[in-house]
C-alpha cells in the first residue's frame, strides 16, 4: 500500500510541475520536464498541509492527498483547455522525442554514483531520521500532527527552552506529514525524490556543455562533497534550499542571456517577448526570470534568509535589461527598431524586477511572518536576536576570515566539501592567467559564488545565532553546485572538452591538434538543445563554441555528422 | 577503438577520485560503510523499535524503559525530570556516553512530558530520571515541592546543556 501511495505522489508532483512549465510556457527537454517538474511537485507538495493548517482545515490522509490532486489538477487548467484542439498530445507531445543512449565511457561514472545513490535512499526509507534539529522541531511536530491532526499541536506546550527548531520552515513539516500518512513511518522518502531529480539534472546540465567523461568527473566530485552526501539521506531544510536556490539561478541565467548564448536546454520559451530588454533569441524572456523567481521563492521558503541573496540578483537583471534595451537614458531602439524612452524601460525593469521577488517576498512571508506571528501559540522574536553593535565592522571580516581559513580551506574543508574547491580554485587561477578573460556564463557563476559568500557572512554579523560552524557552513551548500556550474564553464575545461570531442569524432591528428586551441573552427560544433549548431557562445571567442562535443539527447550523432560533413568538403 | 580508450580514461579517473588522499578515507568509511550496513540491514526483521533503538542508542532506550515504568505506574500526567547534562559531564564524567535527552526529543520519542532544571514548568515535575555510575538509571517519584527544590537546588551549579 505505501508503494501504491508512493506512486501516487509521484504522479501528484510530476503533474503539478508540468502544470506549472506549462503556466510558465516552458518547453525543456523530457530529461528535464520529468526532473523539473518532480522537484516542483515536491515544492507544490511542501505547500498543502501548510496551507490547509492555514485555514484551518484537519490534516488527514483523505484531505492531504485530495488537496494534492486537486492542485495538480488546478495547475493544468491550461492544458486541460487546450485538449479540446490538441487532444491528449498536449500532456504526451514534451516527451514526444525521447532519446536515451548511453555512451560506455559514462558507465564507469553511472556505476559509482549508482551505488552512491542507491545507499543513500536505502538509507532515507530504512533509518529513522536522527539530526537534533529535526527531531527537537519539525520531525516531532510531524510526528503529532498526524495522530492530532494540525500542526498547532501538543508539541507546543512542552518546554521548548532549548530549542528554535519549532520556528523553522513549515516546508519539512509538510513533507513529512504527506509520507507519514502515506505509511512511511520515517517520512523522509522524499528527499530520495529531491536529490535523485537534481543528480539527474546536474549531469544533463554538465553535458549540455561538456564531453561526458568531463561531465561525469564533475559530477562525481559533487557526490563526493561528503557533507552535503550526508545530507541526501538526512531531512533537514539545506540540501532542498540548495537544489532550488542552484536550479533559479540557472534559470535566471536562461531568462537574461538565452540558449543562443549558453548553450542551454531549453528548447522553446514562451515569455511575453516585447520591450523588456531581455534577450529574444531563443529562452530569454520575462517568463523565464519570473519562473527563476518562482525556484527562489521556494528555495525562501525552505530557509528564509535565502531572500537576502535572491535582492543580489536583481541587479543581474536591471543591467541586462538596461544594456538590452540601450545602454543608456534618453531615447532607445529595442531590437525591432521601435523607440522607448529611458523611462519606459525603468519602468519595464521595475515589473520584471517585481516579479522576480515576490515569489520570494511570499516565500518569506508565509512562514515567517504570517505562520510563526498569527498562528503559532509560541512567537519567535527575531528582533532581538540581531547584532547591536552594527556600527563595529571588525566582526564582519574576522567572520569573513573565519569561513574562508575555516569552511572554504584547511582540513576541516576537505572533510566538508572534499577538494572541489581547491579544484575549483586552481582551475579559476589558471583561466586567469593563461586566457584572463571570462566568458559571460562564468562571469555570472562567478558573481553568484561572490554573492553567496558575501552574504553569508553579512548575515552571520548581523544575525549572531548565524554561527560559523553549523548554520554558515550548510549555508555553504548552496555555493557548490555552483563552483560545478562555473567549472563547466571555465575556458580551459571547455577546450579540453572540445579536443576530446574532436578526437573522438575526427580521428586526425591535424582536426585533434586543431580542436585542442580550441578556436572551435575543426572540433565538432555544440549542439545544443534547440538543435542549433555552433549557438553556444559562452566561450568568449568569436567562433568558440562553449560546450563539449555532445550536448545530450543525440548531440553526438549531429555532431558526428557534422564533422564528417566538414571532412568531406576539406577532401574536396 | 576510441571509445574504448575513453571508456578506460574514464575508469581512471573514476578509480583517481576514489583513491585521492582524504575521499578513499571517506568513501570507505561512509558510503562503503553503508553498503555494508545495508547488507545486514535487508535481512534484518527486527521492527520499528529495534530499528529506532539502534539508530538511537542508549538514550532512546532509557527513554523507553521510563515510559513503561510510568505506564506501569498509570501515572496519567507524568512529568519527568531530566539532570543536567553538564552534571554528567562535570560530576560523573560520562557525559560522552550518556546524556539526558532535551525535552522535545524526549515528547518525540516517548509521548510525554519531560523538563529540564531551568524549565519554566519545572513545578510540574512529578519523576526523576537518575543516572549514577553504581546503580545505573533509575526513576524515581518526586513526592513533595519540597523535595522537589531540593533536588533543584542540588543542580544550581550545573547549567542545562545540550
Amino acid at each position: 500500500m505505501p508503494m501504491l501511495i508512493f506512486l501516487f505522489l509521484l504522479f501528484c508532483y510530476w503533474f503539478s510541475g508540468f502544470g506549472i512549465l506549462t503556466l510558465f510556457r516552458i518547453r525543456l527537454r523530457p530529461a528535464y520536464m520529468v526532473t523539473v517538474g518532480l522537484l516542483l511537485g515536491v515544492a507544490v507538495a511542501s505547500f498543502v498541509p501548510f496551507l490547509l493548517q492555514l485555514l484551518y482545515i484537519v490534516i488527514t490522509g483523505p484531505t492531504v492527498f485530495g488537496a494534492l490532486l486537486a492542485v495538480a489538477l488546478l495547475l493544468n487548467i491550461p492544458s486541460f483547455l487546450r485538449m479540446r484542439d490538441s487532444g491528449f498530445s498536449v500532456f504526451t507531445r514534451p516527451f514526444g522525442r525521447v532519446r536515451f543512449r548511453v555512451r560506455p565511457y559514462e558507465v564507469p561514472y553511472w556505476l559509482v554514483i549508482g551505488f552512491m545513490v542507491f545507499v543513500s535512499v536505502w538509507r532515507c526509507y530504512y533509518l529513522p531520521p536522527t539530526s537534533r534539529d529535526a527531531l527537537s522541531g519539525p520531525e516531532t511536530i510531524a510526528e503529532y500532527t498526524v495522530r492530532e491532526q494540525t500542526m498547532i499541536n501538543s508539541f507546543f506546550g512542552l518546554d521548548l527552552w532549548s530549542t528554535n527548531n519549532q520556528f523553522k520552515s513549515p516546508f519539512l513539516i509538510s513533507l513529512q506529514v504527506i509520507y507519514k500518512l502515506a505509511g512511511f513511518p520515517y517520512g523522509q522518502v522524499w528527499l530520495s525524490v529531491v536529490f535523485l531529480c537534481f543528480t539527474v539534472l546536474l549531469y544533463h546540465f554538465l553535458r549540455e556543455r561538456l564531453h561526458p567523461v568531463l561531465a561525469g568527473l564533475l559530477l562525481l566530485l559533487f557526490m563526493m562533497t561528503p557533507e552535503i552526501y550526508a545530507y541526501t539521506f538526512m531531512i533537514l531544510y539545506d540540501y532542498s534550499n540548495m537544489v532550488f536556490f542552484c536550479l533559479g539561478l540557472y534559470f535566471l541565467w536562461m531568462g537574461v542571456s538565452g540558449p543562443g548564448r549558453a548553450g542551454l536546454p531549453g528548447r522553446a520559451v514562451g515569455g511575453v517577448g516585447g520591450s523588456d530588454g531581455l534577450p529574444r533569441d531563443g529562452s530569454g524572456s520575462p517568463a523565464m526570470v519570473s519562473f527563476a523567481g518562482l525556484l527562489l521563492g521556494i528555495a525562501t521558503y525552505i530557509r528564509s534568509e535565502t531572500l537576502v541573496l535572491v535582492v543580489l540578483f536583481l541587479p543581474v537583471i536591471f543591467w541586462v535589461q538596461w544594456r538590452g534595451a540601450a545602454g543608456g537614458g534618453g531615447k532607445v531602439s529595442e531590437g525591432d527598431g521601435v523607440k522607448v524612452s529611458g523611462g519606459v524601460v525603468l519602468r519595464k525593469m521595475a515589473v520584471t524586477g517585481l516579479f522576480f521577488l515576490l515569489p520570494s517576498l511570499v516565500g518569506y512571508y508565509l512562514p515567517v511572518q504570517l505562520y510563526i506571528g498569527h498562528y503559532l501559540p509560541v512567537h519567535y522574536d527575531l528582533g532581538g536576536l540581531v547584532n547591536n553593535h552594527l556600527s563595529d565592522l571588525h566582526p564582519l571580516l574576522q567572520r569573513y576570515g573565519d569561513i574562508v581559513n575555516h569552511l572554504l580551506f584547511g582540513t576541516f574543508a576537505i572533510h566538508l566539501w572534499g577538494y572541489l574547491f581547491y579544484i575549483t580554485c586552481a582551475l579559476f587561477v589558471a583561466e586567469l592567467v593563461f586566457v584572463r578573460r571570462f566568458s559571460r556564463e562564468a562571469r555570472f557563476w562567478l558573481y553568484a559564488i561572490a554573492v553567496v559568500y558575501l552574504a553569508l557572512g553579512v548575515m552571520g554579523f548581523v544575525l549572531p545565532m548565524f554561527n560559523l560552524t553549523e548554520t554558515t557552513k550548510r549555508a555553504l551548500f548552496k555555493i557548490m553546485p555552483l563552483l560545478v556550474f562555473y567549472l563547466a564553464n571555465n575556458e580551459l575545461l571547455l577546450r579540453l572538452s572540445r579536443w576530446i570531442a574532436g578526437w573522438e569524432v575526427s580521428g586526425g591528428e591535424k582536426v585533434a591538434a586543431a580542436g585542442v586551441v580550441g578556436n572551435g573552427a575543426v572540433a565538432p560544433k555544440v549542439v545544443p538543445a534547440t538543435g542549433r549548431p555552433g549557438a553556444a557562445g559562452a566561450g568568449g571567442k568569436k567562433k568558440g563554441g562553449s560546450g563539449g562535443g555532445s550536448g545530450s539527447g543525440g548531440g553526438a550523432e549531429q555532431s558526428r555528422g557534422s564533422a564528417s560533413a566538414r571532412k568531406k568538403n576539406r577532401k574536396q | 577503438m576510441k571509445v574504448f580508450l575513453l571508456t578506460l580514461i574514464s575508469c581512471g579517473l573514476v578509480l583517481i577520485v576514489l583513491n585521492a588522499g582524504y575521499y578513499r578515507e571517506w568513501f570507505n568509511a561512509k558510503p562503503s560503510q553503508y553498503w555494508s550496513d545495508f547488507l545486514k540491514e535487508k535481512d534484518d526483521t527486527g521492527d520499528e523499535v529495534a530499528v529506532k533503538k539502534t539508530r538511537y542508542g542508549i538514550v532512546y532506550t532509557i527513554s523507553m524503559r521510563v515510559k513503561e515504568v510510568v505506564e506501569k505506574k498509570k501515572m496519567p500526567h507524568a512529568v519527568i525530570l531530566f539532570e543536567p547534562n553538564s552534571y554528567y559531564r562535570d560530576s560523573l564524567k560520562i557525559y560522552g556516553n550518556i546524556r539526558a535527552p532535551e525535552p522535545a526529543v524526549f515528547y518525540y520519542y516517548t509521548g510525554l512530558e519531560g523538563v529540564w532544571t531551568n524549565s519554566p514548568d519545572v513545578r510540574k515535575a512529578n519523576f526523576i530520571v537518575r543516572i549514577t555510575k553504581n546503580k545505573g538509571v533509575t526513576l524515581d517519584e518526586i513526592k513533595s515541592p519540597q523535595q522537589l527544590q531540593q533536588i533543584l537546588d542540588g543542580f544550581k551549579k550545573y547549567p542545562p546543556i545540550l
